[in-house]
């Protein structure tokens, strides 16, 4: 509980992220996936997993939802990159999902409230160069570093119909800032240590609204159902501070997503997930960024290894394929990982989960030639549902 | 809610909470946090990321950067040097304005004998011993070696003065010249004198240290410290020399009285240590000046352009006219010409100037001064550079002065001047002198600065 309520303290200064890489360079960066534990560790798309839970890709999930829960993620990474035969690491840790949900009983359905990453550019780039100054060849280090990313604030609300229906909405604003910054550094042997490095720093902050609904569904006592459909408005990029230039307005495409999970047996759960999005006629991007991939897909098995009265000990394996929007230059880029986890329902009676931690590693690849990159990566959730 | 992402590792390693007990069930959490907490972004070194920046180098002719140059002096006085000059002829024939070269003496005036000794007596105690007869006394006397002009051994005398000077404002031609009170001496250069001695000193035998005797009846004579008169004045026949004085003492032979058997020396304390020199240097024309005792400084009105319309590599690449401002200036300096103005009083030694704002323009030579810009150390001039033909290139940097100026005020948020000065680090630092081209002519000052934009300017 302390950690939950320490992450929340931390997330009040907002926006969550915690991908690393250089894809989408040029454009908004790599997106952030689901962020909740198990649904990584399934290898879902954080859409169709029945339970108790908060996800903020699936407005409905929280019509199941009895008691004022919260939930938070915490990912640490760990990655590799081959770019053009460079290589090196990274590393970063990120809370990724932070929501509160708050049941309206009167009205059978549940107030949601999340912030949740979108999009992240993390990277640097540096390059030694020769300059001319004054007929003299001066060695200079130039760096660039990009951080930050985008996170959506979202609101929402899940109306329960009967016991087997809820459907879903929720109203987000875009928010966070990128800060980039230059630096130019000249060899101090040639030019003397008087000479200062030259600074560029700028700083944008996103903005931008965007709307999703959705169902969840359990059609039958073996069978859970949910789709959403997310409408965004442009994502909007301004100069803060003293950044020169002009807001920059992104366009982002219209994403559907659906999940299903069956029980196969008492304790033997499979769910699969699916997403479509269409980056390639987006606007606002530099040409040849976007990626003419739409279709992203994730399947996983949840196995009850303990039960108990009041607790649970389930064990999670997944795989996912996903289509991410920007390249690193011509290829079209792509990223897989495969999933493996475990969850402790602490307090759990009659599958409701009032106390839980899920656990998640996942080892993955992305790639969109001359670059290849590999990633460790961890997700714990922590939840806890209370009267 | 607008803020960047979150990184879960925000408190510094070493900062951190006692660790507190966990439960078995955090542990491995907390264990896994520890380990990601070092955050390191991935960085690869390609042309693709790095967005390259224009670097580029200016030379602006005074007209371009500057409206006006000024020199005053009289800043200081010799006596706040702390040392002194001995010198005869120094710098003439050479056909320059001070023709007849360089005349430079020290005075010296030392004050109250001590009262007492500690004596060890004839039982073999020490003891305060407050009977004390002073027999007579040396002068010791030490030059700077490096600074020091000459060509083998000098023959230095002393000789006591006579009439009564000031040890603060006495010059060569007054022996008082305090703002209400001035008194001529008798003969310019220290008036009437009385021999007391001479020496020859050769640093080669005798290492950076002379030594003058001074016989009981002046020991006695200097004992009365209401005596405004009394003092010594060193000097030189030897055409041709300028020696610096780094220090003065006088150590008195002693017989104390509680052992007459032996001769101890003491130390009389120094009351003024000074010097007086002719010819004092007139304003420059056609020059620039910075140094000297008193001190001159040389003022510039700037005007740093906000806009650049060339070099044509600038242009070419992000046109012009170009808006620069403060991040852009990774350098600048002056760039000033040397002259040979004096041999008189040209650097024998390596003079530290440097460049400061000045905060009242209205009211020179009185402003105050913004903080210096060059560092503790200042700007190390070489003498050579000031050796004739001259015309040597030195550069005093400036950086902080032009970003201050193009931002409007300094990186503190005070306010800023468009006048500098350049002044020696202390003033006075030395007789000597900087000398360099005026605004007018191809020496004039340049401003050299060192530009970086991105690529986008």
């Amino acid at each position: 509980m302390k950690l939950i309520i320490a992450a929340l303290a931390a997330a009040l200064v907002p926006a969550s992220a915690h991908a690393q890489s250089f894809l989408g360079y040029r454009a908004l960066g790599l997106p952030v996936g689901a962020a909740d534990a198990r649904a990584v560790a399934l290898g879902n798309l954080g859409i169709g997993l029945p339970g108790v839970q908060l996800t903020a890709s699936d407005p409905a999930s929280a019509g199941a939802l009895l008691f004022p829960t919260v939930s938070v993620s915490m990912q640490p990474s760990w990655g590799d990159f081959d770019l053009d035969g460079q290589t090196g690491t990274a590393r970063t840790t990120r809370f990724p999902m932070i929501g509160i949900a708050y049941p309206v009983p009167g009205a059978q359905a549940t107030v949601t409230l999340s912030l949740s990453g979108h999009m992240e550019q993390r990277w640097a780039g540096e390059q030694d160069r020769i300059v001319s100054l004054g007929g003299l060849d001066v060695p200079v280090n130039d760096r660039f570093e990009t951080n930050g990313g985008s996170s959506v604030a979202r609101l929402g609300w899940a109306q329960r119909l009967g016991e087997r229906f809820s459907l879903g909405a929720t109203v987000g604003t875009y928010v966070g800032r990128i800060d980039q910054a230059f630096e130019r550094t000249l060899d101090s042997l040639v030019v003397g240590s008087d000479v200062r490095p030259y600074e560029e720093d700028s700083a944008w902050q996103y903005g931008g609204y965007t709307l999703s609904a959705g169902f969840a569904t359990d059609p039958h006592d073996l069978i859970h159902l949910a789709g959403a459909v997310e409408w965004s408005g442009e994502l909007k990029q301004k100069p803060k501070l003293q950044t020169e230039g002009g807001e920059r307005a992104f366009s982002i495409p219209l994403r559907l997503s659906a999940g299903a999970t069956g029980r196969l047996s008492e304790r033997l759960h499979i769910n699969t997930s699916v997403a479509y999005q269409d980056w390639s006629a987006a606007q606002g991007f530099e040409a040849g960024v976007v990626s003419t991939e739409t279709l992203s897909y994730g399947a996983g098995l949840e196995v009850q290894v303990i039960r108990r009265d009041t607790r649970s000990f389930p064990l999670r394996l997944g795989y996912r394929q996903g289509a991410l929007p920007f390249r690193y230059r011509d290829q079209d880029a792509a990223e897989s990982a495969w999933s493996l986890g475990f969850g402790m329902n602490l307090v759990e009676i009659e599958g409701v989960r009032f106390g839980w931690m899920d656990v998640a590693v996942e080892r993955g690849t992305r790639a969109s030639a001359p670059l290849s990159e590999n990633f460790w990566r961890a997700t714990i959730s922590l939840g806890i549902s209370s009267s | 809610m607008t803020e960047g992402p979150i990184r879960a590792c925000r408190r510094p390693r070493g900062q951190g909470r006692r660790p507190r007990s966990r439960s078995p069930r955090t542990a491995p959490l907390a264990l896994l946090a520890l380990a990601a907490c070092q955050e390191s972004l991935p960085t690869a070194a390609t042309d693709d990321l790095v967005r390259g920046g224009v670097a580029v180098e200016v030379i602006l002719p005074f007209e371009d950067f500057g409206t006006r140059t000024r020199v005053f002096g009289g800043y200081g006085r010799a006596s706040e040097l702390g040392g002194g000059f001995v010198a005869h002829a120094f710098g003439s024939g050479t056909g320059g304005v001070d023709e007849e070269g360089l005349e430079a003496v020290t005075l010296l005036r030392f004050g109250r004998y001590p009262g007492f000794a500690s004596v060890t007596d004839t039982t073999g105690t020490t003891r305060p011993d407050s009977s004390l007869t002073f027999l007579s006394g040396r002068i010791a006397v030490r030059f700077d070696t490096l600074s020091s002009v000459h060509r083998g051994p000098v023959e230095v005398t002393a000789r006591a003065t006579t009439e009564a000077w000031d040890g603060v404002s006495a010059n060569w031609e007054y022996a008082i010249d305090t703002l209400r009170h001035h008194v001529l001496w008798s003969r310019p250069g220290g008036g009437v004198l009385e021999e007391i001695g001479s020496a020859v000193w050769d640093p080669a035998a005798d290492g950076d240290s002379l030594m003058i005797m001074v016989d009981s009846a002046r020991v006695a004579s200097w004992g009365d410290t209401l005596n405004p008169a009394r003092g010594v004045h060193l000097s030189t026949s030897d055409p041709g020399v300028r020696l610096q004085m780094r220090s003065a003492l006088m150590w008195l032979r002693t017989l104390p009285s509680s052992n007459p058997d032996t001769i101890i020396d003491v130390l009389a304390s120094t009351e003024a240590t000074s010097f007086i020199y002719d010819p004092i240097p007139r304003v420059p024309d056609g020059s620039l000046r910075i140094g000297g005792a008193p001190a001159w400084r040389t003022v510039i009105d700037l005007n740093i352009p906000g806009t650049l319309t060339g070099p044509p590599e600038l242009c070419d690449v992000l046109g012009c006219p170009l808006t620069i401002t403060e991040r852009h200036v990774s350098y600048a300096a002056l760039q000033l010409t040397t002259a040979a103005e004096s041999p008189a009083f040209a650097p024998s030694d390596t003079l530290t100037i440097d460049l400061r704002m000045v905060m009242v323009p209205d009211i020179l030579p009185k402003s105050p001064l913004g903080p210096g810009t060059t560092g503790l150390t200042g700007v190390a001039l070489a003498p050579q550079l000031f050796a004739p033909p001259a015309g040597r290139l030195v550069e005093v940097p400036a950086t902080t002065v032009v970003r201050d100026l193009l931002r409007g005020e300094t990186a503190d948020g005070d306010p800023v001047s468009n006048t500098v000065a350049l002044l020696s680090t202390f003033e006075p630092l030395s007789i000597e002198y900087a000398s360099f081209e005026d605004a007018i002519g191809p020496g004039s000052p340049r401003l050299r600065l060192i530009l970086n934009f991105g690529a986008d300017g």
